[in-house]
């Protein structure tokens, strides 16, 4: 795992999806989540990544996951 | 047939659709360099202001993706609306809704097949190493959404218990959240095909796999998006109301696709499996939850050469979802109306997808309105969406809102309403009781009949007609000045 702390659900087992290249330079990389599978490019505005600074309404409790409803079950 | 209409049903892909909108000042290149998040939804929202005239707008300069190109707003306005149905630039709401609805079992369907080695989507074949988030120019469409979503996407996909009927293929529109480079959640509910589908699926252990195509030809958005029987055909029923033919070809694994589309990612569903999906900005203008939804794996992905993404800004309205559909969700309730009540003039649910609408009708008897309201509520799309319905006379245009709004001031009785409790709902709108289930509010705002004491027997009559229609267009051509 690369350490990567989750905005969301603050667990820190993000991966490292894709960077943007220009002209051999990284210009941003699209980061998720594996515990809440939240994903994020790291240039976004502090106010939709960053930890601590977005809406904690939107925040996912990582120890309570089971509560999330499953669609289309039998 | 004139030369707009010609052009509308020459149409066979989006790339031919832009050129048009392009050469009517409907379609801009941004060139500016933009940052992915925040500037296309930025740009998209100021776009959405306009309802009437906005343009498709296409980023070809978006840092990260050099080389790549994002359109949005492809149906963002009614003028946009208007050229795809071969109609001019200023045609009212109201008479593209009688466009729509005159083509109701008007055509037949013209469907061919291009060899899969001459299909352009064919082009470009990715079958390895597939990212795509490398492929696709995405970006965060609402702030808060869970992660990047194709939001724009036509999902083809066999009937598993019938995988060779042409007609229980389902093609629809479902959002999709990327899962990883080459993963993807799609969201639905048991009642559309697709969730008919993957419970099929599910319950039989047969695989389901499917072919997501993006940057379609623009007739498709606008007519499979709209719930026909199951054993109908949206290929055929899109290309019966656009009055033109439509090729299809095979994707790599197995499914009718698009000849012309941009770009088609096969995948196929992980079954029983459930991840994190959402939350997503919708149509009603605010977030879905966060839910567990089902997985699908990509196996290919084939495009065009330079493709275009084709996305969408959805979100509190007024956005592009709301032109790509308002017409076409109205249309099939006036057919199914008419049926039963000749009555019916015309349609409005323009609004969040129906959750608003406003019925016109001539009043056959006193409180016969109300009775119309009742069969619109179990209309396909009623049964769900129609939460809030407004009757009014024939002589009130349900287009016109300050026409609405008069018959509202002067035609409604407060004590002339009716509340239905506990009915159905759909599940996002945020009003309901709980997701899933609401409240019904008829509004009866149509005049009096007999036996009815109150009456309106003393109405100004100001003149209308064609005449007046033509002084209309004619006090709008004096005042000059671009649409733009
Ligand atoms: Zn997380």
């Amino acid at each position: 795992m690369s350490g990567t702390i989750c905005p969301r659900c603050s667990s820190s087992d993000a991966v490292s999806d894709c960077q943007g290249m220009e002209d051999g330079t990284v210009i941003w990389t699209i980061y998720r989540c594996v515990v809440c599978c939240f994903s994020w490019r790291d240039s976004e505005p502090p106010s939709a990544i960053g930890l601590g600074v977005r809406s904690a309404a939107f925040a996912v409790d990582a120890a309570n996951l089971d509560h999330y409803p499953k669609i289309l079950q039998q | 047939m004139n030369d707009l209409a010609k052009r509308a049903r020459e149409i066979t892909s989006l790339r031919d659709f832009l050129a048009l909108l392009e050469e009517a000042g409907q379609a801009i290149t941004w060139s500016e360099r933009v940052m992915p998040e925040p500037d296309v939804r930025n740009v998209a929202v100021a776009a959405s202001r306009d309802a009437n005239g906005a343009p498709a707008i296409v980023f070809e300069n978006i840092a990260g993706y050099p080389g790549k190109r994002t359109v949005v707003g492809v149906h963002g306005s009614w003028d946009n609306i208007a050229l795809l149905l071969g109609r001019p630039k200023g045609t009212t709401i109201r008479e593209l809704f009688f466009e729509i609805a005159g083509r109701w079992g008007d055509a037949d369907a013209q469907i061919s097949y291009v060899p899969e080695a001459q299909a352009p989507i064919h082009e470009c074949r990715v079958e390895s190493g597939i990212n795509l988030y490398d492929i696709l120019p995405v970006y965060r469409i609402n702030e808060y959404d869970g992660g990047f979503f194709l939001g724009k996407a036509s999902v083809a996909s066999r009937d598993p218990e019938d995988p060779d009927d042409f007609g229980k293929q389902n093609v629809g529109i479902y959002r999709l959240q990327l899962q990883g480079p080459d993963s993807f959640t799609l969201m639905t509910i048991p009642s559309h095909d697709m969730g008919r589908q993957i419970m099929a699926a599910e319950r039989t252990g047969l695989p389901l796999r499917i072919a997501v195509m993006l940057g379609n030809h623009p007739g498709l958005a606008v007519f499979a998006a709209t719930p026909i029987g199951y054993e109908e055909s949206e290929y055929a029923y899109a290309s019966a109301m656009m009055g033109a033919p439509i090729r299809l070809t095979k994707s790599g694994n197995g499914i009718d696709i698009l000849a012309d589309s941009e770009i088609v990612i096969e995948a196929e569903m992980q079954l029983g499996e459930r991840v994190l999906e959402g939350p997503f900005g919708e149509f009603p203008g605010s977030y879905s939850g966060v839910r567990k939804a089902p997985i699908f794996k990509v196996t290919a992905v084939s495009h065009r050469r330079d493709p275009i993404f084709e996305n969408i800004y959805i979100g509190r309205g007024w956005t592009e979802h709301d032109t790509l559909i308002g017409l076409h969700t109205s249309a099939p309730i006036y057919a199914q109306l008419r049926q039963n009540f000749p009555e019916v003039t015309a349609v409005n649910a323009l609004y969040q997808h129906g959750l608003t609408g406003i019925i016109s009708v001539k009043n056959r008897m006193a409180g016969f309105a109300k009775t119309v309201a009742l069969r619109a509520l179990s209309t396909p799309h009623g049964i769900m969406y129609l939460k809030n319905l407004i009757m009014v006379d024939a002589d009130v245009d349900p287009f016109d809102l300050n026409q609405v709004m008069w018959a509202l001031s002067t035609r409604t009785r407060a004590d002339d309403i009716i509340v239905l409790p506990n009915m159905p709902a759909v599940p996002i709108d945020p009003s309901a009781v709980v997701p899933g289930k609401g409240h019904r509010l008829i509004i009866d705002a149509t005049s009096y009949l007999r036996p009815d004491p109150i009456g309106e027997a003393h109405l100004v009559s100001p003149p209308i007609g064609p005449e007046i229609d033509e002084l209309s267009k004619k006090i709008r051509s004096m005042q000059g000045g671009t649409s733009a």
